[in-house]
Protein backbone atom coordinates (compact mmCIF):
# COMPACT_ATOMS: atom_id res chain seq x y z
CA UNK A 1 0.00 0.00 0.00
CA UNK A 2 1.14 3.42 -0.89
CA UNK A 3 0.72 6.63 1.23
CA UNK A 4 -2.01 7.69 -2.08
CA UNK A 5 -3.51 3.76 -1.68
CA UNK A 6 -3.88 4.85 2.01
CA UNK A 7 -5.21 8.25 2.18
CA UNK A 8 -8.27 7.00 -1.04
CA UNK A 9 -8.97 4.99 1.83
CA UNK A 10 -9.06 6.71 4.71
CA UNK A 11 -11.23 9.54 2.57
CA UNK A 12 -13.82 6.98 1.45
CA UNK A 13 -14.55 5.93 5.22
CA UNK A 14 -14.03 9.39 5.52
CA UNK A 15 -16.86 10.15 3.82
CA UNK A 16 -18.66 7.25 4.93
CA UNK A 17 -18.34 9.31 8.42
CA UNK A 18 -19.66 12.15 7.40
CA UNK A 19 -22.79 11.33 6.07
CA UNK A 20 -23.88 9.13 9.26
CA UNK A 21 -23.34 13.16 11.09
CA UNK A 22 -25.34 15.12 9.07
CA UNK A 23 -28.17 13.85 11.02
CA UNK A 24 -26.85 16.24 13.47
CA UNK A 25 -28.56 19.07 11.30
CA UNK A 26 -27.98 21.73 13.43
CA UNK A 27 -24.15 21.06 12.92
CA UNK A 28 -24.70 20.70 9.26
CA UNK A 29 -22.72 23.56 8.29
CA UNK A 30 -19.55 22.81 10.44
CA UNK A 31 -19.63 19.02 9.14
CA UNK A 32 -19.37 20.45 5.84
CA UNK A 33 -16.51 22.97 6.65
CA UNK A 34 -14.45 20.47 9.09
CA UNK A 35 -14.65 17.85 6.31
CA UNK A 36 -13.32 20.01 3.91
CA UNK A 37 -10.22 21.24 5.81
CA UNK A 38 -8.90 17.83 6.59
CA UNK A 39 -9.65 16.46 3.31
CA UNK A 40 -7.84 18.98 2.34
CA UNK A 41 -5.03 18.27 4.22
CA UNK A 42 -5.12 14.68 3.72
CA UNK A 43 -5.11 15.28 0.13
CA UNK A 44 -2.18 17.14 0.50
CA UNK A 45 -0.32 14.35 2.12
CA UNK A 46 -1.24 12.24 -0.53
CA UNK A 47 -0.17 14.98 -3.41
CA UNK A 48 3.50 15.10 -1.78
CA UNK A 49 4.07 11.80 -1.17
CA UNK A 50 1.77 9.58 -2.70
CA UNK A 51 4.26 7.17 -4.15
CA UNK A 52 6.22 6.11 -1.17
CA UNK A 53 5.44 2.57 0.01
CA UNK A 54 4.27 2.04 3.78
CA UNK A 55 5.20 -0.45 6.00
CA UNK A 56 2.56 -3.14 6.42
CA UNK A 57 1.80 -2.12 10.18
CA UNK A 58 0.96 1.24 8.28
CA UNK A 59 -1.41 -0.11 5.88
CA UNK A 60 -2.99 -2.32 8.92
CA UNK A 61 -3.51 0.86 10.95
CA UNK A 62 -5.41 2.33 8.00
CA UNK A 63 -7.53 0.05 7.86
CA UNK A 64 -8.19 -0.78 11.29
CA UNK A 65 -8.81 2.89 11.55
CA UNK A 66 -11.47 3.07 8.87
CA UNK A 67 -13.41 0.24 10.19
CA UNK A 68 -13.56 1.62 13.90
CA UNK A 69 -15.10 4.50 12.33
CA UNK A 70 -17.17 2.43 10.27
CA UNK A 71 -19.12 0.65 13.35
CA UNK A 72 -20.12 4.98 14.84
CA UNK A 73 -24.17 4.97 14.62
CA UNK A 74 -24.57 7.68 16.46
CA UNK A 75 -24.11 10.96 14.94
CA UNK A 76 -22.88 13.21 18.04
CA UNK A 77 -19.99 10.87 18.58
CA UNK A 78 -19.20 10.75 14.55
CA UNK A 79 -19.06 14.52 14.58
CA UNK A 80 -16.14 13.77 17.58
CA UNK A 81 -14.57 11.35 14.78
CA UNK A 82 -14.88 13.81 11.82
CA UNK A 83 -11.99 15.58 14.03
CA UNK A 84 -10.35 13.13 15.18
CA UNK A 85 -10.09 10.48 12.02
CA UNK A 86 -7.64 12.44 9.79
CA UNK A 87 -5.40 13.18 13.03
CA UNK A 88 -5.33 9.17 13.57
CA UNK A 89 -4.83 8.92 9.82
CA UNK A 90 -1.55 11.45 9.47
CA UNK A 91 -0.09 9.75 12.53
CA UNK A 92 0.20 6.18 11.06
CA UNK A 93 1.51 8.35 8.36
CA UNK A 94 4.41 9.75 10.11
CA UNK A 95 2.62 13.18 10.37
CA UNK A 96 2.15 15.31 12.95
CA UNK A 97 -1.41 15.28 14.07
CA UNK B 1 -12.54 41.84 40.97
CA UNK B 2 -12.94 38.79 43.50
CA UNK B 3 -13.25 35.41 42.68
CA UNK B 4 -16.14 32.98 44.79
CA UNK B 5 -17.27 29.31 44.83
CA UNK B 6 -19.65 27.98 42.98
CA UNK B 7 -23.23 27.86 43.94
CA UNK B 8 -23.65 24.08 44.29
CA UNK B 9 -26.88 22.04 43.13
CA UNK B 10 -27.42 18.14 42.50
CA UNK B 11 -25.50 18.29 39.53
CA UNK B 12 -22.46 19.93 40.38
CA UNK B 13 -22.32 17.14 43.32
CA UNK B 14 -22.53 14.69 40.79
CA UNK B 15 -19.43 16.01 38.81
CA UNK B 16 -17.34 16.99 42.00
CA UNK B 17 -17.61 13.01 42.55
CA UNK B 18 -16.57 12.35 38.99
CA UNK B 19 -13.55 15.31 39.52
CA UNK B 20 -12.73 13.85 42.38
CA UNK B 21 -12.09 10.08 40.70
CA UNK B 22 -8.80 9.08 40.59
CA UNK B 23 -9.13 7.44 37.09
CA UNK B 24 -9.39 11.27 36.37
CA UNK B 25 -6.37 11.79 38.10
CA UNK B 26 -4.17 9.23 36.47
CA UNK B 27 -5.57 10.18 33.17
CA UNK B 28 -4.65 13.75 33.40
CA UNK B 29 -1.36 12.54 35.01
CA UNK B 30 -0.62 10.80 32.08
CA UNK B 31 -1.12 13.58 29.49
CA UNK B 32 0.69 16.36 30.84
CA UNK B 33 3.94 15.16 29.32
CA UNK B 34 2.30 13.86 26.44
CA UNK B 35 3.27 14.84 22.45
CA UNK B 36 0.07 16.19 20.57
CA UNK B 37 0.47 12.94 18.84
CA UNK B 38 -0.50 11.11 22.23
CA UNK B 39 -3.21 13.56 23.24
CA UNK B 40 -4.76 12.42 19.78
CA UNK B 41 -4.67 8.77 20.38
CA UNK B 42 -6.55 9.63 24.02
CA UNK B 43 -8.89 11.88 22.34
CA UNK B 44 -9.98 9.07 20.00
CA UNK B 45 -9.56 6.10 22.64
CA UNK B 46 -11.88 8.64 24.97
CA UNK B 47 -14.05 9.28 22.38
CA UNK B 48 -15.79 5.94 22.40
CA UNK B 49 -15.86 3.23 20.10
CA UNK B 50 -13.96 -0.01 20.98
CA UNK B 51 -12.80 -1.15 24.23
CA UNK B 52 -10.20 -3.34 22.87
CA UNK B 53 -6.79 -2.76 23.76
CA UNK B 54 -5.39 -4.59 20.45
CA UNK B 55 -7.51 -2.34 18.30
CA UNK B 56 -5.86 0.78 19.36
CA UNK B 57 -2.07 -0.63 19.64
CA UNK B 58 -2.86 -1.59 15.50
CA UNK B 59 -3.91 2.01 15.05
CA UNK B 60 -1.22 3.72 16.17
CA UNK B 61 1.96 1.64 15.14
CA UNK B 62 3.58 4.09 15.60
CA UNK B 63 2.93 4.78 18.99
CA UNK B 64 2.05 1.67 20.59
CA UNK B 65 3.25 -0.81 18.14
CA UNK B 66 6.26 -2.07 15.96
CA UNK B 67 7.16 1.54 14.86
CA UNK B 68 7.59 3.62 18.04
CA UNK B 69 10.33 4.86 19.56
CA UNK B 70 11.01 4.26 23.11
CA UNK B 71 9.65 7.10 24.52
CA UNK B 72 6.59 7.36 22.46
CA UNK B 73 6.00 3.90 23.09
CA UNK B 74 6.14 4.62 27.44
CA UNK B 75 3.96 7.92 27.00
CA UNK B 76 1.36 6.24 24.64
CA UNK B 77 1.08 3.25 27.53
CA UNK B 78 0.63 5.78 30.45
CA UNK B 79 -2.03 7.31 28.32
CA UNK B 80 -4.00 4.10 26.58
CA UNK B 81 -5.16 2.95 30.20
CA UNK B 82 -6.82 5.12 31.95
CA UNK B 83 -8.40 6.02 28.50
CA UNK B 84 -9.54 2.87 27.83
CA UNK B 85 -10.94 2.74 31.30
CA UNK B 86 -13.03 5.71 30.69
CA UNK B 87 -14.02 4.64 27.10
CA UNK B 88 -15.51 1.82 28.77
CA UNK B 89 -17.81 4.07 31.11
CA UNK B 90 -21.42 4.89 29.49
CA UNK B 91 -22.22 7.78 27.01
CA UNK B 92 -23.60 9.97 29.58
CA UNK B 93 -20.42 9.46 32.46
CA UNK B 94 -18.03 9.03 29.64
CA UNK B 95 -18.71 12.44 28.52
CA UNK B 96 -18.51 13.88 32.22
CA UNK B 97 -14.91 11.76 32.53
CA UNK B 98 -13.34 13.17 29.29
CA UNK B 99 -14.61 16.81 30.36
CA UNK B 100 -13.03 16.28 33.64
CA UNK B 101 -9.58 15.17 32.26
CA UNK B 102 -9.35 18.31 30.43
CA UNK B 103 -10.22 20.02 33.03
CA UNK B 104 -7.70 17.86 35.19
CA UNK B 105 -5.20 18.28 32.80
CA UNK B 106 -5.03 21.99 32.05
CA UNK B 107 -5.11 22.63 35.69
CA UNK B 108 -1.96 20.50 35.93
CA UNK B 109 0.04 22.59 33.55
CA UNK B 110 -0.89 25.58 35.07
CA UNK B 111 0.34 24.81 38.53
CA UNK B 112 3.47 23.83 37.34
CA UNK B 113 3.83 28.12 36.81
CA UNK B 114 1.41 29.06 39.72
CA UNK B 115 0.63 28.36 43.38
CA UNK B 116 -2.93 29.50 42.84
CA UNK B 117 -4.88 27.55 40.65
CA UNK B 118 -8.44 26.68 41.72
CA UNK B 119 -11.50 25.35 40.32
CA UNK B 120 -15.11 25.87 39.35
CA UNK B 121 -14.80 29.17 40.36
CA UNK B 122 -16.83 32.38 39.56
CA UNK B 123 -15.67 35.88 39.07
CA UNK B 124 -17.75 38.86 40.85
CA UNK B 125 -17.03 42.46 39.35
CA UNK B 126 -18.44 45.76 41.42
CA UNK B 127 -21.88 46.72 39.71
CA UNK B 128 -22.10 43.77 37.57
CA UNK B 129 -24.38 41.18 38.20
CA UNK B 130 -22.67 37.62 38.69
CA UNK B 131 -22.60 34.85 35.86
CA UNK B 132 -24.50 31.66 37.31
CA UNK B 133 -21.84 29.48 35.31
CA UNK B 134 -18.62 29.01 36.75
CA UNK B 135 -15.01 28.92 34.96
CA UNK B 136 -13.49 25.85 34.68
CA UNK B 137 -10.04 26.73 35.93
CA UNK B 138 -8.42 29.99 37.66
CA UNK B 139 -5.41 31.63 38.60
CA UNK B 140 -5.78 33.59 41.36
CA UNK B 141 -2.84 35.69 41.45
CA UNK B 142 -3.78 38.92 42.74
CA UNK B 143 -0.42 40.75 40.67
CA UNK B 144 -1.79 38.79 37.27
CA UNK B 145 -4.94 36.22 37.78
CA UNK B 146 -6.38 34.23 34.72
CA UNK B 147 -9.42 32.66 33.90
CA UNK B 148 -9.66 29.09 31.89
CA UNK B 149 -12.80 27.23 30.09
CA UNK B 150 -12.07 23.94 29.06
CA UNK B 151 -13.90 22.09 26.01
CA UNK B 152 -13.70 18.30 24.94
CA UNK B 153 -13.88 19.28 21.48
CA UNK B 154 -14.07 22.15 18.60
CA UNK B 155 -17.69 21.82 18.74
CA UNK B 156 -17.88 23.11 22.22
CA UNK B 157 -16.81 26.05 20.79
CA UNK B 158 -19.99 28.01 21.11
CA UNK B 159 -20.81 31.66 21.31
CA UNK B 160 -21.98 31.68 24.88
CA UNK B 161 -19.00 29.93 25.79
CA UNK B 162 -16.67 32.98 23.80
CA UNK B 163 -19.01 35.77 25.13
CA UNK B 164 -18.51 34.40 29.08
CA UNK B 165 -14.46 34.68 29.06
CA UNK B 166 -14.73 38.06 26.78
CA UNK B 167 -16.89 38.94 29.49
CA UNK B 168 -14.57 38.35 32.40
CA UNK B 169 -11.95 39.87 30.24
CA UNK B 170 -13.77 43.22 29.86
CA UNK B 171 -14.87 43.89 33.33
CA UNK B 172 -11.65 42.91 34.74
CA UNK B 173 -10.67 46.01 32.20
CA UNK B 174 -13.12 48.23 33.45
CA UNK B 175 -11.57 47.63 36.85
CA UNK B 176 -8.00 48.21 35.03
CA UNK B 177 -7.03 44.61 35.49
CA UNK B 178 -5.35 42.47 32.78
CA UNK B 179 -7.18 39.50 32.88
CA UNK B 180 -5.87 37.04 30.57
CA UNK B 181 -8.71 34.83 29.33
CA UNK B 182 -8.52 31.34 27.73
CA UNK B 183 -10.29 28.70 26.28
CA UNK B 184 -8.61 25.35 26.23
CA UNK B 185 -9.66 23.04 23.45
CA UNK B 186 -8.66 19.10 23.57
CA UNK B 187 -9.43 19.04 19.70
CA UNK B 188 -6.60 20.04 17.03
CA UNK B 189 -5.99 23.52 15.71
CA UNK B 190 -7.40 22.50 12.06
CA UNK B 191 -10.85 21.55 13.86
CA UNK B 192 -10.87 24.68 15.95
CA UNK B 193 -9.92 27.49 13.09
CA UNK B 194 -12.80 26.01 11.56
CA UNK B 195 -15.33 26.58 14.55
CA UNK B 196 -13.96 29.50 15.30
CA UNK B 197 -14.60 30.59 11.37
CA UNK B 198 -18.55 30.44 11.76
CA UNK B 199 -18.46 32.31 15.75
CA UNK B 200 -19.67 36.17 15.66
CA UNK B 201 -18.80 36.40 18.76
CA UNK B 202 -16.08 38.18 20.25
CA UNK B 203 -12.54 36.36 20.67
CA UNK B 204 -9.90 39.44 19.75
CA UNK B 205 -8.72 38.94 23.11
CA UNK B 206 -9.04 35.21 24.12
CA UNK B 207 -6.72 32.85 23.32
CA UNK B 208 -7.51 30.25 22.16
CA UNK B 209 -5.41 26.42 22.69
CA UNK B 210 -5.41 23.73 20.91
CA UNK B 211 -4.41 20.23 21.65
CA UNK B 212 -1.15 21.23 20.00
CA UNK B 213 -0.58 23.97 22.32
CA UNK B 214 -1.89 22.41 25.38
CA UNK B 215 1.84 21.74 27.33
CA UNK B 216 2.65 25.32 26.68
CA UNK B 217 0.21 26.26 29.59
CA UNK B 218 2.75 25.09 31.34
CA UNK B 219 5.36 27.79 30.92
CA UNK B 220 3.42 31.16 29.27
CA UNK B 221 0.05 32.51 29.48
CA UNK B 222 -1.73 32.03 26.44
CA UNK B 223 -1.70 34.46 23.94
CA UNK B 224 -4.82 35.54 22.19
CA UNK B 225 -4.81 34.58 18.16
CA UNK B 226 -6.08 32.19 15.93
CA UNK B 227 -5.36 28.65 16.46
CA UNK B 228 -2.35 27.87 14.20
CA UNK B 229 -2.39 25.23 11.82
CA UNK B 230 0.22 23.57 10.74
CA UNK B 231 1.22 22.78 6.78
CA UNK B 232 0.98 19.30 5.54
Amino acid sequence: MTVRDAVDRALAAYADLQGGAEDVEDEWMYIQDLTAAHRERLEALADADGDRELDPAVGSAIEAACDEIGRIRDPHRAIDWLSTFPSVVAIALGQEP
Amino acid sequence: MRFQDAARDARTVVYAGIQADPLVARAAEALAEATPAVLVLARAVMNGESDDEATWRAIFPTLLGPLADAPSRAAAEAALQPALAIAAKGAEARNQYRGAVVEELTARLLARRSGHVRRERRVLFDGVPAEIHPYDVTIEDDRRPEVYDCKWGARGIVDDVLHQLDDARAHAADEEVALPVALVVFDTARSCAVRLDRTYAPRAGTAIVPLERMRSLAATVPVPDDPAVGDA
